[in-house]
């Protein structure tokens, strides 16, 4: 194992956060030495993080690591044990509530509610009038095509339909802050690409964007910056290129013009991951003399020294 | 506060829009109205049978009573379709030297046969005055009741005939000098500013039982109706998985608040409705001295303290419960509570002033049960009563409202087995 992955992901010693953007001026979400426990389980342990404004932050981990208890945290739904939260300069979410968007991973509609008085609903509860509320609502029907749904009562909708209802309800009120538990999953290839869109377009609109996934290219594509929560410890924390360049260099993609087999007793390699056409492997030595020795047993296509990508790095750190 | 109102204006519309609501505000009138009519019918319709029965007549005298009167009472239940009830036909049956057990297993054969429907046996000694010898009724349907009851009420009255008539003493005349003497129940006399005397009024059953029944009844009738609406409310937007939706716009206890202020406008509208029905019939009777409207104005109050009372406990006890099955189970000591609120306070009906129904009255969960009964009947309450069981159950309604918001915090992110009774206290105190 590389040195610098032993170093990284013990949980005693969490990576520090990367200096913000210049872009980034103010902490949309601060926490500062969270810690809670259920039991005799500590769900998170001794979190700090910043979200800058105007950011897309993807939330990463395995399952049980820690993530929607954090996301629960910032929105006050549950309390810490100790250490502080702020929420867009405020001392909770309570007060910033307002303000604040949340897509819960376990969501749930009124069945026999109509969309539209689902959304009328869900944006009076976040302070807004009819009157302010309604033109979003038909805007952003329009946008998603879903205008002649308006008045059909949820248990009529598809559930891709009743999703993308799912994720309005959240951004109805127009929030500055946008925390998003695993909105992508469950929808279909067509409906993420449009739900992601409308994150991209929140973002460039001032939102900032906190969202938790499984889908590591998802994360990479959106997210300007990336924390990784593992066994209730930060284990990641930065932008996309901060922590590729902390794992360094070692990722080769390799394209043979014989079998994969050849890779196999190669002392040089520390993991492989074959995805037929290509493979990608991690070398514990020196690539150009990894090179020649591949050279000398098989043909070689393509030999590109890489970045590890984000589920690499996912895939190292909670594999551990 | 404005959270709290979006809250309750969803819970009230979805409540009062929904189908079951509307089923059952309907429900009890028509319930009501459909056992009369059934009643109605069923005396007309479904006991049109003949009824034959032997009789062995010990006397030999009272058959061609029972023969008489049946012939008369078969004439007033008509004939053919128009035909509106049984008709009752005896026949004489003479033993004549034969055992009498005998004779009565044979008869019993014939009704397992359903040739007869029953046998009476009237013993020679039944005019003895206070002699100990009994009619007796044999039948196989021992449940049918209108054959034994004619036949009770048709020999008694020539049986007590006869023995006046031995006795030599004027039935007619016992009959008046036993009359029981006539009486009647007021309140109390009062005299007015202007120095005349006011009459006491006059009680009657409809006043004395009839208003305070309505009351009682109408107040569990919403209380139970609220409540099972917040506990299917809370259970299904668990299973639904929204209540985490709902926790990033308001907090637990605003959304606790909401929905027991929404389902405390529907039992209003409930109480409003069943009032708007009550105040037809009083036009209907006439009766506009049933019409109060302090005690009106303190049944409302009450009845809003009842709904916020045990609406809060359905609601905690729901919200901790992952499904229907797990919740009615623990609901099962809240349902009781509710039930012995309402069948406690006939025991108050009858010494509103005594002690127990004082007591009564000051225990959280009975108080707007018991005083709001013991201020529709005479004598009201102390004035000092009444204040002290309103403060008590404002109190109480707050303490409960608390704690159940703070089961609620907990118990609505909570899946799986539903906690025991130490663990909602630990909850509580959390």
């Amino acid at each position: 194992m590389a040195a610098g992955l032993r170093h990284n992901h013990g949980p005693s010693a969490p990576l520090e956060s990367r200096p913000i953007a210049a872009s980034f001026r103010m902490s949309a979400i601060e926490i500062r030495g969270v810690t809670k426990q259920f039991g005799a389980v500590t769900a998170v342990n001794d979190l700090t993080l910043d979200v800058p404004e105007g950011a897309i932050y993807g939330f990463i981990g395995p399952n049980g690591s820690g993530k929607t208890t954090t996301i629960r945290m910032i929105m006050n739904i549950i309390l810490p044990d100790s250490g502080e939260i702020r929420v867009l300069g405020r001392h909770s979410a309570v007060s910033a509530r307002d303000e604040v968007g949340y897509l819960p991973e376990e969501r749930g509609l009124y069945k026999k509610m109509t969309v539209r008085r689902l959304l009328r609903y869900y944006g009076r509860l976040k302070g807004r009038s009819l009157a302010q509320v309604d033109p979003i609502i038909n805007r952003w029907l329009d946008r998603l095509q879903l205008t002649d749904w308006a008045d059909k009562r949820i248990y009529q909708l598809s559930k891709g339909m009743a999703q993308k209802i799912q994720f309005l309800g959240a951004i109805i009120s127009e929030p500055k802050l946008l925390i998003l538990d695993e909105p992508f999953s469950g929808l279909d290839p067509v409906n993420t690409s449009s739900l992601r869109d409308v994150v991209l377009e929140l973002r460039r609109q001032g939102t900032t964007i906190v969202f938790s996934t499984h889908d590591m290219s998802t994360a990479e594509r959106l997210c300007d910056r990336i924390f990784m929560i593992f066994k209730g410890h930060k284990v990641l924390d930065g932008t996309l290129d901060d922590i590729q360049a902390r794992y360094g260099h070692d990722t080769i993609r390799l394209r043979l013009g014989g079998s994969a087999s050849v890779l196999d007793g190669l002392s040089e390699i520390e993991s492989i991951n074959d995805h037929g056409n290509y493979q990608d492997v991690r070398l514990a030595g020196d690539p150009q003399a990894f090179l020649q020795k591949l050279v000398a047993c098989t043909e070689v296509r393509h030999f590109e020294i890489t970045k590890p990508s984000l589920h690499d790095i996912f895939v190292r750190v909670a594999g551990t | 506060m404005t959270r709290i109102l979006t809250v309750a204006e969803s819970e009230f519309l979805t409540l009062v829009r929904s189908k079951t609501f509307i089923f059952g505000i309907f429900m009890m009138p028509a319930l009501i109205s459909i056992f009369f009519v059934f009643m109605e019918y069923a005396q007309r319709h479904i006991d049109r049978e003949d009824r034959r029965f032997v009789v062995i007549d010990g006397t030999g005298g009272l058959y061609d009573v029972l023969a008489r009167e049946a012939e008369h009472f078969n004439h007033e239940s008509g004939a053919g379709d128009d035909r509106t009830g049984p008709h009752f036909l005896p026949t004489r049956f003479e033993v004549n030297g034969q055992s009498l057990d005998d004779v009565k297993v044979d008869l019993s054969n014939e009704m397992r046969e359903e040739k007869l429907f029953a046998v009476l046996e009237i013993p020679a000694s039944v005019f003895e005055p206070g002699g100990e010898a009994s009619i007796k009724y044999y039948s196989q349907n021992t449940s049918y009741q209108r054959l034994p009851d004619w036949i009770e009420e048709t020999l008694d009255a020539e049986i007590t005939r006869r023995r006046f008539r031995t006795a030599g003493i004027d039935q007619a005349r016992v009959t008046t000098l036993t009359k029981p003497a006539k009486f009647e129940t007021f309140g109390l006399v009062e005299r007015s500013r202007d120095g005349t005397i006011v009459a006491a009024p006059e009680t009657d059953e409809l006043k004395r039982f009839g208003v305070p029944v309505f009351l009682l009844t109408l107040m569990f009738l919403a209380v139970m109706t609220s409540a099972q609406h917040l506990l299917n409310a809370i259970i299904e937007e668990k299973m639904s998985k929204i209540n985490e939706v709902l926790l990033g716009s308001v907090t637990p206890f605003q959304l606790l608040m909401g929905k027991l202020l929404g389902v405390g406008a529907v039992a209003l509208l409930l109480a409003l409705v069943y009032f708007t029905g009550g105040l037809y019939m009083v036009f209907e009777m006439g009766r506009f001295d049933l019409i109060n409207i302090a005690l009106v104005a303190w049944f409302l109050l009450f009845l809003v303290c009842a709904a916020l009372t045990y609406g809060s406990i359905f609601l905690a006890l729901g919200s901790a419960c992952s499904d229907l099955r797990d919740a009615q189970s623990l609901l099962q000591p809240a349902m009781i509570l509710v039930v012995l609120a309402y069948i406690g306070s006939f025991v108050v009906m009858r010494a509103p002033d005594s002690t127990l129904a004082v007591a009564m009255s000051f225990i959280p969960t009975m108080t707007p049960f018991t005083m709001m009964l013991r201020m529709s009947i005479t004598p009201t309450p102390p004035v000092w009563q009444v204040m002290l069981s309103l403060v008590l159950a404002v109190a109480t309604t707050v303490a409960i409202v608390w704690a159940a918001s703070r089961i609620f915090r907990i118990g609505i992110l909570m899946q799986g087995k539903a906690p025991n009774l130490p663990e909602l206290l630990r909850w509580i105190r959390a």
